[in-house]
């Protein structure tokens, strides 16, 4: 509970800088989902540190260069699949959690209700969330974190942000990231297991990018243009999505 | 929690991937260019293009010659380059001479198509389903909706197709609502800012040569 009111307390302190972040541009939604019309231009990218934003996008991969890269090779070659796809399941049921405090706290009580019958299911039947039984009963993992809670809240997105190994963000999305890392019982375990739990998870997850990794660079002209723009696609929807939600929710009731 | 830093983008990779495998069905079955509603056609390519896929090794070997030669007479007269072309360049279309505008269009196509070529061999343990479509008014466009199904989570994807006098043809894909035809209209956009028309065309040339 302490550390909750940590992580909240330091979301009122951020609060203010990612308002202030934006202060001409009032929330103006970002051209996505439709299908785009020649005379609609979408608004340009809220980039105001592009310049530091390009060397930590430069830093991150110069790490996975010589460091990320072949350990994902490593763990890819010695992990057989299975046991790849039993720690990515494990992870995601973990995250599952958080899902669904999050459409609760987005005023989403049926998602929130089908996040944690995924979490029951899986973590029993699923043996502790190493199988996702839940999506063969037809119940798929959604999206939902606190970034996307407090853009729902109305917060604005704030600018672009590139953070070191973990990429793409924006003040916005880092604040809502805070409040996950207080909030996950590895920030207060012990530091071997918690570190190696958190380097399982980031090796997992890059392991299962890094085709993506490599579609993006064949297809891309200005890679950092081009991940800019699918990363603030997809966050955008996610909070269109989830405000469309809490509205048709707040009118039926 | 890193996961959530890198998953929601890794999602939309993987569909941008995706979404290059179902193009790739639709345009088997459209190339009939018979009058056909613009679903049952990207059902019917779906099934034909997974089952060519699962059939055929080769297909699943990316780099094969047979596959540039199936996405060449297969898929490249489904779409519609210039379309697609004037979309991404969105205002600074009209920056661009005719002449510059004929070789964006030939060079972003060749780009799509070299990159996303190899995408295919993904299909082979994918299925596609199709979500019935209402055509209003026959020419206009149409927003066909899908799912990927065969992953973890079922990806949506939706393609905007328009007719015209050679049939149905695709000008824009959204995977998951997000679309890969506006992340270039940034990365355009960005090139026409720093270095003009000509630009653009350098870019894409230096990157198809590589």
């Amino acid at each position: 509970m302490k550390r909750l009111v940590a992580s909240l307390a330091l979301l009122a302190a951020l609060a203010p800088a990612l308002a202030s972040a934006a202060p001409l541009k009032k929330a103006k939604p970002v051209a996505v989902a439709a299908p785009i019309v020649e005379d609609e231009e979408p608004a340009a990218p809220n980039d105001a540190l592009e310049p530091l934003n390009r060397v930590t996008f430069a830093l991150n991969d110069g790490i996975d260069m010589v460091l990320v890269n072949p350990l994902v090779t490593l763990w890819n070659g010695v992990m057989p699949s299975f046991v790849r796809t039993g720690v990515s399941n494990f992870f995601n049921n973990l995250d599952d959690v958080y899902v669904g405090v999050n459409h609760v706290l987005q005023g989403n009580g049926s998602a929130a209700g089908a996040d944690f019958e995924r979490v029951a299911v899986n973590t029993t039947v699923g043996l502790g969330g190493l199988f996702d039984v839940g999506a063969k009963m037809g119940l798929h993992k959604v999206d939902g974190d606190f970034g996307q809670t407090l853009g729902a809240w109305g917060l604005p997105t704030g600018p672009y942000l590139i953070l070191p190994l973990l990429g793409p963000s924006t003040l916005r999305e880092t604040a809502g990231r805070s409040v996950r890392v207080m909030t996950d019982p590895r920030s207060y375990m012990d530091s071997v297991p918690s570190y190696s739990l958190m380097g399982i998870e980031y090796l997992q997850t890059r392991a299962d990018t890094k085709a993506n990794e490599g579609l993006i660079a064949a297809s891309s002209l200005d890679r950092y243009v081009f991940v800019r723009n699918l990363y603030l696609q997809k966050r955008a929807l996610l909070v269109k999505s989830a405000r469309d939600k809490t509205s048709s929710a707040a009118a039926t009731n | 929690m890193m996961r959530r830093f890198l998953g929601h983008l890794t999602h939309a990779i993987t569909s941008v991937c995706l979404c290059t495998m179902v193009i790739t069905g639709l345009a088997i079955s459209s190339a009939r260019a018979e009058v056909q509603a613009p679903d049952d056609l990207v059902g019917k390519l779906a099934v034909e293009m997974t089952q060519a896929v699962r059939s055929d090794p080769e297909l699943q070997n990316p780099g094969s010659l047979k596959i540039s030669d199936f996405v060449q007479k297969n898929i490249v007269p489904r779409f519609d380059f210039d379309r697609i072309t004037q979309i991404a360049m969105g205002r600074n279309w009209n920056k661009a001479d005719p002449a510059q505008q004929k070789q964006i269009v030939i060079e972003f196509g060749r780009l799509l198509t070299r990159t996303y070529s190899n995408a295919i061999a993904n299909l082979k343990d994918l299925d596609v389903e199709v979500k019935a479509t209402r055509v209003t008014t026959p020419n206009a466009d149409v927003t066909v909706k899908t799912q990927m199904i065969g992953r973890a989570q079922p990806v949506a994807i939706d393609y905007g197709l328009i007719n015209g006098p050679a049939g149905w043809k695709v000008y824009d894909v959204t995977v998951e609502g997000i679309s890969l035809v506006a992340a270039y209209r940034d990365e355009f956009n960005g090139l026409v800012t720093s270095s003009g028309v000509q630009g653009v065309i350098d870019a894409l040339k230096k990157k198809n040569g590589e």
